[in-house]
Formats: C-alpha cells, structure tokens, sequence
C-alpha cells in the first residue's frame, strides 16, 4: 500500500469531511421528517402529509386510489416528503430580520457558532475500525489510497468531544444575549445553568467506558467496549447508558429538558428574535447535536459498528458459526442503525414524558444523576480492577 | 504545494500564538464585556491549537474543556446579567486604567524576573520535549497523557495536591463572600 503524501492525505480527509459533512445532512432533514411522522402517529394523526408529489407522483396516484376504496393509505407514511425541500426553500427565501437593539456581530455570530461546533464533533467519531473503503485507482490524485473510518484518528478524541460540545453552549447563550430582548435573555440564561450543569454528569457518565477500556480514543474505545470486555462489565454500561441518554436529552436541550425554548412559557426561548437562515442553523444545530450523542451513545453503549450492543458481541462471538462470521465483524451500516435507532428514541420520549419545571431539571442534574454516575464509576472501577 | 503545506505545518505554533495575542489584544480594547469575552474565547482556542501544536494533544483538549468550554461560559453569564449602560457597572469594568496600569507594571516583573533564567540563560541538557521514542507511530497521544497523569500523580503530587487545597480555599471563600445571611 502507497504511503499517501502530504497534500494527498489532505485530500483524503477533505473526502472524507465530505462524506461525513453528507451523511449528516441526510441524516438531519429525514429526523426532521421522521419527527412530524412518528409524533404525529404518537398523537393519533397523520403527521405531515400536506406537501405531498399530489396527482401527478406515484404516491399521490396510488394514495387516491387507497382513499377511494376507503382506507387509510400505507403510502401516507411517505406523503409531505417533499415538504422537507419546501421547509428548506422557506427558510432560505424567508426575510432575514435585525432586531433594532440587537448586537450586530453577536446575533451574526451565534448560530454560526452553534452550528461549526456541532458539526466539528465528527472529527473525530470513527464509523468503523480500520479501513472504511480503498479509492478506486482511476480516481484523479489519489487513487488506490485507503479512507479510514473516521477523519481524525486522534488519541483524545473522547476529550475532543466533550470539549468541542461544550462550545455549542455559546451560540445559544449568545444568541440569547445578542436579541436584546427579555425572553431570549430568559432562554439563553436557562440554557447556560443547564448546559454547564449537565455536562458535569455527562462527562462523568462517559468516564466509566474510558475506565474499562482504558482508552481516550474513540475508535479504540468503541473496540474495546464492544469486543474486549467480560460478562461482569454490563451492569456499569446500561446503568451508564440510560444516565448518558438522559443527559444526552438535557444537553441537545430536547423535550424533558427543553428549558431554553419551552414554548408555551418563553415564546420559543434563545431563537425568539431569529428568523430566516439564522433560525435554520439553530435548528439544524439541535439536530446535529442529537446525531451526535446518538453517535456517542451507541459507539460507547450500544457496540459501535459491531451488531450487539453493551459487550456482548464479545460474548458471543466465539460461538459464532463460521456462515455467520459476517455478523462478528464491523460495519459501518450496524452503527448507522444504532445512530438513527436512538434519534427515533429521542422522538418517541418527546411523545411520552411531559417537561420537567425548571428547579426540578437542576435537582435531577445535581443531586440524582451525579451521585449515580459517581456510582457507576465506582462499579467499572471494581470490575476494570477485578475482572477485565 | 507539499512545500507550502510542510511550511504551513512546521510553523502552526507561530500562527496559533500570533492569532492568540492579537485575540488577547483585542480582548483588552473591546468596549463591551460580551464581545472581550468573546475575544478572550478566541484566544483561548488559539492557546489549544498551540498545545496540539507542540503536541500536547491532552493540554489541548483540556485546555478547551475546561477553559472555552467551563470557565468563560461563566465569565459570559455573568457579563449578561450586567448591564453595561449604567454609570456604576461602567466604572467596574471600563474605568480602571489607573489600577490596570499599576497592575500590568507587577504583572511584567513577575514575568521578567521568572522568565529571565529561561530567556537569557543557558539552554538544558536536555530539551523539553516527550522522549522520541515515546512519539513515535499512534501512540503519541496515550503516551502524552500517561506522561501527563505520571508527571501529576507521582513526579509532582505534593505540589499538586497543594494546588488543589488552594483551589478549594478559593472556592469555598468564594461561597462565603457570596452568601448573604438569610433572614
């Protein structure tokens, strides 16, 4: 194998910026869509099915065909897809409004940084292990090269992460600063107290993989936490999986923790005063960041790109028969469906669990989650300390 | 373009610091807190990519953990709540150059009188670095935070854990001052 120059490996990682910059505006615009769906299905309605291909489209045809004979039509699941291109035409041709008060660079400046810093993440999440794809060689520059998994091969990507994530707190607390205006104030300060005081349980929560795989980088962690640990570690990492979900909720600001929007109590919280592109950064924003803990959970919890999730792959895969070895191995396809399996979760607890008031947000943070993330800590302590 | 690229890669760390101090300067001019925050966020993140630089993967991480990521989100909530436009709050922050001066006059002759040896003296046997055998390959960076907690827990753990009694001085005398007595 061709050890790649400087410029190529430059390139490469540009192609693989790309790639992952794609993925995960696929992946956002579908959430989107899947939220209205499912939320929709939660509440006993339709969903979105408004902006639809209509009488021309396939669907459109085949639906009034399902509405004539009198049922509801399977293929409404799919109606109001187009409305995803329509929402982003609405927000891109939508009036861009300046708040006459507001802190012009300040209120420039903020979605953009929430943005860049949900996005940065990526970096360094590893999809699969090892070699994702070799470039074909007639590919101009650099053909015949390898693509690894992940951009940033980096031995603190887990400290990257959290770092990098904790920057997103800006372009919300900003943002609420810069409109000026006493709501946004209200969502932004929220915001911050929450943010800052979840990340506490957060980071701790996500010391007990790295105190049984014995790694900060997150492909070797997630390696470690899916194939190279005993029976015993499974109690530290479900316990550590619902409290990191939990407080991957309050982080991404996401509906039993929504404080800094709480609709019916702040207006719409941080991005009151935002309109346009401006508010559509936010928005995808949020987005990005629940893919991202969606990443980390299921990298750190649920196996990575192997198919069982909290170790057990490692369990098993001794037993496995040979004509199953394809199972036993990592894919990149497993992770994508752990990835979009927990945003589905993210939508189906909006539907079901009614938002905390806001002193109770802080005590969940302060005086349950911690001290049971010090517990867990303690327990993969024990079972790194006796069993791995 | 390989030369152009290597020469951008050999002097990151110039770039990062000279982006850094133009940061803190700017830093210093703002007229309003929010946006020295800001800038004091910038230089901060600069500092991070001088330590990637250097590589210090681990510093760096945790040079924008703790600080971009922990201490200047406070320093911004705090600024928030005040408001910038009344005449006392303007004093406090704005109207300090007498004490400013008085303090970046100590401030230079601490630095001078510790930096003197270091600028002026000899160099050391050795240089500062990690060992290049412990640099070597992917390992760098385990290698960089082992050497960090080693330096911390065994090297150096009374000063460190000194640090760390002052720090808690600090923290609760901060919890004092701020309480007021509830009636």
């Amino acid at each position: 194998m061709p050890t790649p120059t400087l410029t190529q490996s430059i390139v490469i990682t540009l192609i693989q910026c790309v790639l992952v910059v794609a993925f995960v505006f696929v992946v956002v615009p579908l959430t989107v869509f899947a939220e209205r769906k499912v939320l929709g299905y939660l509440q006993q309605r339709l969903g979105s099915t408004r902006v639809a291909s209509g009488h021309i489209g396939i669907t459109g045809w085949m639906n009034r065909g399902m509405w004539k004979m009198g049922r509801v039509p399977v293929l409404s699941y799919w109606r109001g897809i187009p409305g995803l291109v329509a929402d982003v035409l609405k927000l891109i041709l939508k009036e861009d409004i300046l708040p006459a008060k507001a802190d012009k660079f300040v209120f420039f400046i903020a979605p953009a940084l929430s943005m860049v810093a949900a996005v940065v993440v990526f970096a360094a999440v590893s999809f699969v292990p090892g070699t994702f794809f070799t470039l074909p060689s007639w590919f101009p520059y650099v053909g015949g090269l390898p693509v690894s998994g992940g951009i940033a091969d980096v031995n603190v990507g887990l400290l990257w992460i959290l770092g990098v994530a904790s920057v997103g707190v800006y372009g919300i607390v900003l943002a609420g600063w810069a409109s000026n205006s006493k709501y946004p104030l209200l969502g932004g300060l929220r915001s911050a107290a929450q943010m800052v005081s979840y990340e506490v349980p957060l980071a701790l929560s996500l010391l007990a993989p790295v105190v049984l795989s014995g790694s900060l980088n997150f492909g070797e962690m997630s390696s470690r936490m899916a194939i190279g640990l005993p029976a015993w570690a499974l109690a530290p990492q479900i316990l550590g999986f619902l409290i990191y979900l939990t407080c991957g909720f309050a982080e991404t600001n996401r509906l039993p923790f929504d404080m800094p929007e709480a609709e019916n109590e702040l207006v719409a919280g941080f991005h009151t005063e935002y309109s346009g592109m401006k508010f559509g950064f936010f928005y995808l924003a949020e987005y990005i960041n629940m893919t991202v803990v969606a990443a980390l959970a299921s990298g750190f919890f649920l196996g990575g790109p192997w198919l069982l999730p909290f170790g057990l792959q490692g369990l098993v895969n001794p037993y496995l028969p040979a004509f199953l070895s394809w199972f036993g191995e990592p894919h990149a396809i497993f992770f994508v469906v752990k990835i979009i399996f927990i945003l589905f979760t993210y939508i189906w607890v909006r539907g079901t669990i009614p938002r905390y008031r806001y002193d109770q947000v802080m005590s969940v943070a302060w005086k349950y989650l911690i001290p049971m993330t010090l517990f867990n800590l303690l327990l993969a302590a024990v079972v790194r300390c006796f069993a791995v | 373009m390989e030369h152009l690229l290597e020469t951008i890669g050999r002097n990151m760390f110039a770039i990062f610091g000279v982006m850094a101090l133009g940061a803190a300067a700017l830093m210093v001019a703002f007229r309003s807190a929010v946006h020295s925050v800001l800038a004091f966020l910038f230089a901060m993140l600069c500092i991070a990519g001088c330590f990637l630089a250097l590589e210090a993967e681990f510093l760096g991480m945790a040079q924008i953990l703790v600080y971009a990521g922990g201490i200047v989100v406070l320093f911004l909530f705090v600024v928030m709540l005040v408001e910038m436009s009344k005449k006392k709050e303007k004093e406090v922050f704005q109207l300090q150059s007498r004490y400013a001066v008085a303090a970046v006059l100590i401030g230079a002759a601490v630095f001078v009188g510790v930096f003197r040896k270091v600028i002026f003296g000899t160099a050391s046997p050795e240089a500062l670095v990690l060992r290049p055998e412990l640099a070597e390959g992917l390992n760098v960076a385990r290698q960089n935070a082992q050497a960090v907690s080693r330096s911390l827990f065994a090297d150096y753990l009374l000063p460190f854990e000194i640090l760390s009694v002052i720090l808690l001085v600090a923290l609760v005398g901060a919890v004092v001052l701020a309480k007021t007595e509830r009636v």
